[in-house]
């Protein structure tokens, strides 16, 4: 397949480059639908391209590739399911702890800051969503990581429930300092959508609730009840950058390949941080290059679902 | 005092003390950052840090350099590329934006947006390991060079990808906020529709398209995933320039990633003076774009 494959992705770029030029040129607006239509055909070759790397590991292990953890390179045995419990365990954490900062956020700098300190602060959140993740990570690896640990082993020794999730730790690395980094990272972008729907809430709806006698606190509420579409938006938003975040996870998840964390203080994997780990030197190895494309196509597959679901919710009225 | 109004104090102060939790983290990065950082680079030498090579486990310090001229040789290459695709692709989406095919070519561009960076990074190894035995012997041919599988250029296409997308986007809401009454002039007075859209309107959208240019510039300068399996890194100089675009080459987010997770203090340090001038460069060029959309406005 490769001898084919290559020239014809070459020439395939090559002619749709040139078409695109002459277009232009000629008739401007078909030219620019042509490039419209690559963005289509990008994500289009994504998806295939993962897909026809990842056939080996599909066609060997089947269902299972998903259904077990569990990483042998010398038995070439995968499974990808720990990361999979990885990726949606942080992601979830991360939500839970971020969706509250998030709509707190959007809400007070809409009710209670001055234009010029309201300037400020939007300015700061934006500036977050614009950092280095890899910086995230580093001050997570040296500075979260110690007052993570310190907070897991409190919830550790708090009564079941919650006690019951956690487990005393010396490390201070593994699912749920990630989970608290990732939540960290995503609520600049779930607040941009929330701030901006509740800008948006028309002053007559405002006065209405007001003149109802409703008091400040209840005022809010309502208007984040108004405004619960852009709070759904903002949730996939940022449930999509915590489900593809890499490096900074990589590098306070522990790196737990084997087997199934046993409790969220464990170490663990997250199927992107385990491409990052492990795709350096996977081609060692038979079957751990498919196995990899696998995990990124059904990494990738659900971020597209996710962003329709998304887009729908943003723009259903 | 009775219960709604109580429950009316502690609601509200519940929500600003979330708030302040909720901004707070990135003031405690930047400080953390330029804390420990800056004395590093003090230590080392402001000179000498930026232009000398990454230390070993032995070495007493050490620098960025080649890493600093990779990330700056990448980024430029990569939103020289990504601003060529993404603003024409951003005027078409907006401009045309009640066209069925513009529709549908935006969900793309939306789905590229959240697209996991580490999956663009694999996509483009991917392509490349394709399309390089059918490439090299032409250019081999023809220039003299070839391109490796790991490469400056396969680092520039993964950040050109993810910047094409946060380009497109905002050109778009950019150019669906002009008014019907300025598009009607623009394409009156043209009487051209790639002058009505590229000269006249360009200039009514333009501050707020340069500072996504700028912003996209800043994103794509600290991307570590889409590095990671394309421009792979180096902690060498390189004697000829263009084996910055045909060979590996290092980048400052990839040697923070690198030199934190090793046991050796020296290389520690040197990751947190390198976070320091990467927060330095996006905090400029993000300062920058925030001057450039609100002059004149």
């Amino acid at each position: 397949m490769p001898e084919i494959s290559g020239p014809l992705l070459v020439f395939g770029v090559a002619a749709y480059v040139l078409s695109l030029l002459v277009l232009v040129r000629l008739r401007l607006r078909w030219g620019l639908r042509l490039l419209g239509l690559g963005m289509a055909a990008l994500v289009g070759a994504m998806m295939g391209l993962f897909l026809a790397e990842a056939l080996p590991a599909l066609y060997r292990y089947g269902p299972s590739l998903f259904l077990r953890a569990e990483w042998d390179p010398p038995r070439e045995a995968y499974g990808l399911l720990n990361a999979l419990v990885g990726t949606a365990l942080t992601a979830s954490l991360a939500l839970l702890m971020a969706m509250p900062l998030a709509v707190s956020f959007a809400a007070a700098v809409n009710e209670y800051a001055h234009r010029r300190f309201k300037a400020v602060l939007s300015n700061l959140m934006d500036l977050s969503a614009a950092m280095p993740t890899v910086v995230f990570g580093l001050w997570g690896l040296f500075t979260l990581q110690q007052f993570a640990r310190w907070a897991n082993n409190l919830l550790a020794s708090l009564p079941p429930p919650v006690g019951w999730l956690f487990t005393p730790t010396d490390t201070g690395l593994g699912i749920f300092t990630a989970s608290v980094l990732l939540a960290i990272m995503v609520t600049p972008y779930a607040a941009a959508v929330i701030r901006e729907g509740y800008a948006l809430i028309p002053r007559e709806i405002v006065e209405a609730i007001y003149a109802m006698g409703a008091t400040r606190f209840e005022a809010i509420l309502i208007k984040l009840r108004y405004v619960r579409s852009y709070i759904v938006g903002g949730m996939f938003l940022a449930l999509g950058r915590a489900l593809g975040e890499t490096v900074a996870v990589a590098m306070v998840v522990g790196g737990n390949l084997s087997r199934l964390p046993t409790s969220l203080s464990d170490t663990g994997i997250t199927v992107s941080s385990l491409i990052a780990l492990q795709f350096p030197n996977a081609h060692a190895y038979q079957y751990m290059v498919p196995t990899l494309y696998a995990g990124a196509l059904l990494l990738a597959s659900v971020s597209v679902v996710l962003n329709l679901i998304a887009v729908r919710y943003l723009f259903r009225r | 005092m009775n219960r709604r109004a109580l429950i009316n104090r502690a609601g509200q102060a519940l929500i600003v003390a979330l708030a302040v939790l909720g901004a707070l983290p990135v003031v405690l990065v930047i400080v953390d950052i330029y804390a420990r950082g800056v004395p590093a680079i003090v230590r080392i030498g402001v000179v000498e840090f930026l232009t000398g090579l990454p230390p070993t486990p032995l070495d007493e310090a050490g620098g960025i350099g080649p890493a600093l001229v990779g990330t700056l040789v990448m980024a430029a290459m990569g939103a020289a590329m990504g601003i060529a695709v993404g603003f024409p692709l951003g005027v078409y989406l907006g401009a045309y934006r009640h066209e069925r095919l513009a529709a549908v070519s935006q969900s793309f561009t939306n789905v590229l947006v959240e697209y996991p960076t580490i999956a663009v990074g694999l996509f483009v190894y991917a392509a490349m390991s394709l399309a390089l035995p059918a490439v090299n012997p032409v250019l081999r041919a023809t220039l003299g060079i070839e391109v490796s599988q790991f490469s400056g250029l396969a680092g520039a296409l993964a950040l050109a990808i993810v910047m094409v997308p946060y380009v497109a986007i905002f050109t778009a809401s950019a150019y669906a906020s002009v008014g019907r009454e300025l598009r009607e002039a623009a394409h009156a007075i043209t009487g051209d529709e790639a002058k009505a859209l590229f000269v006249v309107l360009r200039k009514a959208a333009w501050r707020a398209i340069l500072a996504s240019f700028l912003i996209g510039t800043a994103k794509i300068m600290g991307e570590t995933a889409p590095l990671l399996f394309t421009a792979l890194g180096n902690d060498y100089y390189y004697a000829s320039p263009h084996e910055y675009v045909t060979g590996p080459v290092g980048a400052v987010p990839l040697l923070i990633y690198y030199m934190a997770q090793t046991n050796y203090e020296v290389q520690n340090e040197v990751a947190y003076g390198a976070a320091a001038v990467l927060i330095t460069l996006v905090l400029a060029v993000f300062v920058l774009a925030r001057l450039t959309s609100r002059e004149g406005l």
